[in-house]
């Protein structure tokens, strides 16, 4: 029982990122890798803060922070690229560029060490079957808010349509007049705005280091997967399985193992289901 | 002399990655799991450098057939997915085999690596001694991949393999085997991936999980990138800006722990640059699409 609710926490942060990743890789086609670079650029960033302020308002400014970062570098980067009519793979070679260049100025102006955000709230609950630690209550809380404000926002809302009729064709959203450039403005804004939401929850329960943005982002874009691509919602399914699973691994194996089940997973979904769990059926994938 | 010939043999290693890296992209396949080979060459190097008193060509063609062998995993993925999805399952690849060497204690030493790995001997007799030994071994290497890539590039297979970056399809149409085409292409491009980490292994005598990341992967393809594509001249170009570059710092005098992330700060900042302003690269011919 254990297993399962820490799976399913688990699962939602990897929900959290996967919506912030898919906000941008449906939007724009481009594969966003430098959100790796959010992620440890907003953990960093509340660290940071949390030392001078409460750790309410450090991650307010840390996702704010994110969110320019993130807009930054679509302005910077990718637009230029867009405007110079360069290929998806090459908006990925420039994406890991600026996920090195990201990652390793924090590691400059911070150190390589590991670190963690002291936090002041490490009581347990115990609530019959299983328990639940004041961090693992706030990432509840906070997850499940954001999760289900964003898909009650994407379903319900003009923008949410937008954000989907851009996907399927951006050509056609500019040709029949919508502002194409503001919509993927707010993509990125919000897209970051989820990736430090993710980065920041996740911080409070266990530590940091420069390094762990690439891993847990790839997870990510798993769960996207799993869920099925073309629908933002379906990361919120993905990402839950995605943690059950991995949390009923460990019953069985050790957490070193946690990735090679994940990735053959992975695998296992793009030979035999490429659409994922609730994805649209494509022709070619 | 001996700290120069350390460089140019690592200078060798990384023109290997690099130049075999090159030989799917020139396909229009970009993959992220190059040092994925290398670390299964290094393993399986290992493995035969420790088991087997052998000279030291057959061992390079176990390790360069066995490499090989492990491509298929890839091949398939190519044939069944199209773009982003296929990079994806490179990066999958990548993990998982991460993660074997990490967890398979029993034949790997898990975190701790292996140490006291043999060196070479050539012929089975004369045991390679020093750093002039090895660099000599290893820029025969280059310059046979060298030759080689050179001569596929002219060949009527490297003009087909070119094709499969303009149009899949007509390349089909005109009765080509596209599965074929992109296998072996896997396959010489984890071979020689292979062969460099066989060569790397016997030479620093211990090797870790941590030298075969997923980082790793993504500096060969920056190297790649930096240099340029489609060519020879661009991969060598990259590989020497990637191994020189450390050492000018160091040479100035930086404290390594400034110079780590600086030097990836300027690998980082030099992808993007060149990426906007000459998209194939400082050397390079070819524009990946």
């Amino acid at each position: 029982m254990q297993f399962i609710i820490n799976g399913l926490i688990t699962g939602l942060l990897y929900s959290l990122l996967a919506i912030g990743f898919a906000l941008v890789y449906n939007t724009t086609k481009v594969f966003h890798i430098a959100a790796a670079g959010i992620y440890v650029f907003a953990a960093y960033m509340f660290w940071w803060l949390s030392g001078y302020m409460p750790l309410c308002l450090a991650g307010g400014i840390s996702l704010l922070l994110s969110m320019g970062l993130n807009y930054s570098i679509d302005l910077l980067v990718y637009q230029p690229l867009k405007r110079k009519k360069a290929s998806n793979n090459i908006a990925l070679v420039s994406s890991i560029g600026v996920m090195t260049i990201i990652v390793n100025l924090l590691a400059l102006f911070f150190g390589n060490e590991p670190k963690s955000v002291s936090s002041t709230f490490n009581a347990v609950y115990d609530v019959g079957l299983f328990s639940l630690s004041q961090p693992q209550l706030i990432q509840v809380g906070c997850s499940l808010v954001l999760i289900i404000g964003f898909i009650v926002f994407f379903l319900r809302s003009q923008t949410g349509l937008k954000i989907k009729a851009i996907s399927e064709d951006e050509l056609l959203f500019a040709g029949l007049g919508y502002n194409s450039r503001r919509i993927r403005a707010f993509a990125f804004l919000l897209g970051g705005f989820f990736i430090a939401a993710a980065s920041c929850l996740n911080v409070v329960e266990v530590g940091m280091d420069v390094n762990m943005g690439m891993n847990v982002l790839i997870t990510a874009i798993v769960a996207m997967i799993i869920g099925g691509t073309g629908k933002i919602e379906a990361c919120v399914l993905g990402g839950l399985t995605l943690g059950l699973i991995q949390s009923l691994v460990l019953i069985h194996f050790s957490t070193s193992w946690q990735n090679a089940i994940t990735f053959i997973l992975l695998l296992a979904f793009l030979f035999i289901r490429p659409q994922g769990l609730a994805g649209y059926k494509q022709r070619t994938v | 002399m001996e700290y120069i010939l350390h460089i140019a043999f690592m200078l060798n290693i990384y023109i290997m990655l690099v130049l075999s890296t090159n030989v799917t992209v020139m396909a229009n396949l970009l993959t992220l799991c190059q040092a994925a080979f290398y670390g299964i060459g290094a393993y399986i190097g290992t493995l035969f450098l420790m088991q087997f008193e052998l000279p030291i060509i057959i061992i390079a063609l176990c390790v360069m057939g066995l490499s090989g062998l492990c491509s298929i995993i890839i091949t398939l993925a190519s044939v069944k997915l199209k773009g982003d999805y296929f990079i994806l399952a490179t990066l999958g690849f990548q993990m998982v085999v991460y993660t074997i060497l990490y967890n398979w204690i029993d034949v790997t030493n898990g975190p701790f690596g292996i140490s006291g790995i043999p060196a070479l001997k050539l012929l089975g007799i004369w045991e390679l001694q020093g750093v002039y030994a090895y660099f000599a071994v290893s820029l025969i290497a280059v310059l046979l991949m060298v030759a080689l890539f050179a001569g596929l590039k002219l060949s009527p297979y490297g003009r087909a393999l070119r094709s499969l970056r303009s149009d899949e399809q007509s390349l089909q149409a005109l009765g080509r085997d596209v599965s074929f085409l992109k296998g072996s292409a896997f396959f010489i491009s984890a071979a020689f991936a292979g062969l460099a980490g066989m060569l790397y292994a016997s030479y620093a005598s211990y090797i870790d999980p941590t030298s075969f990341t997923l980082l790793e992967s993504l500096f060969i393809v920056s190297a790649l990138f930096i240099g340029g594509t489609g060519n020879i001249a661009g991969p060598i170009l990259g590989a020497l800006f990637v191994v020189i570059l450390p050492e000018v710092l160091r040479f100035i005098g930086m404290p390594e722990s400034i110079a780590a992330p600086l030097r990836q700060i300027i690998y980082g900042l030099a992808l993007v640059l060149v990426m906007y302003f000459r998209p194939q690269g400082l050397g390079g011919k070819e524009i990946i699409k």
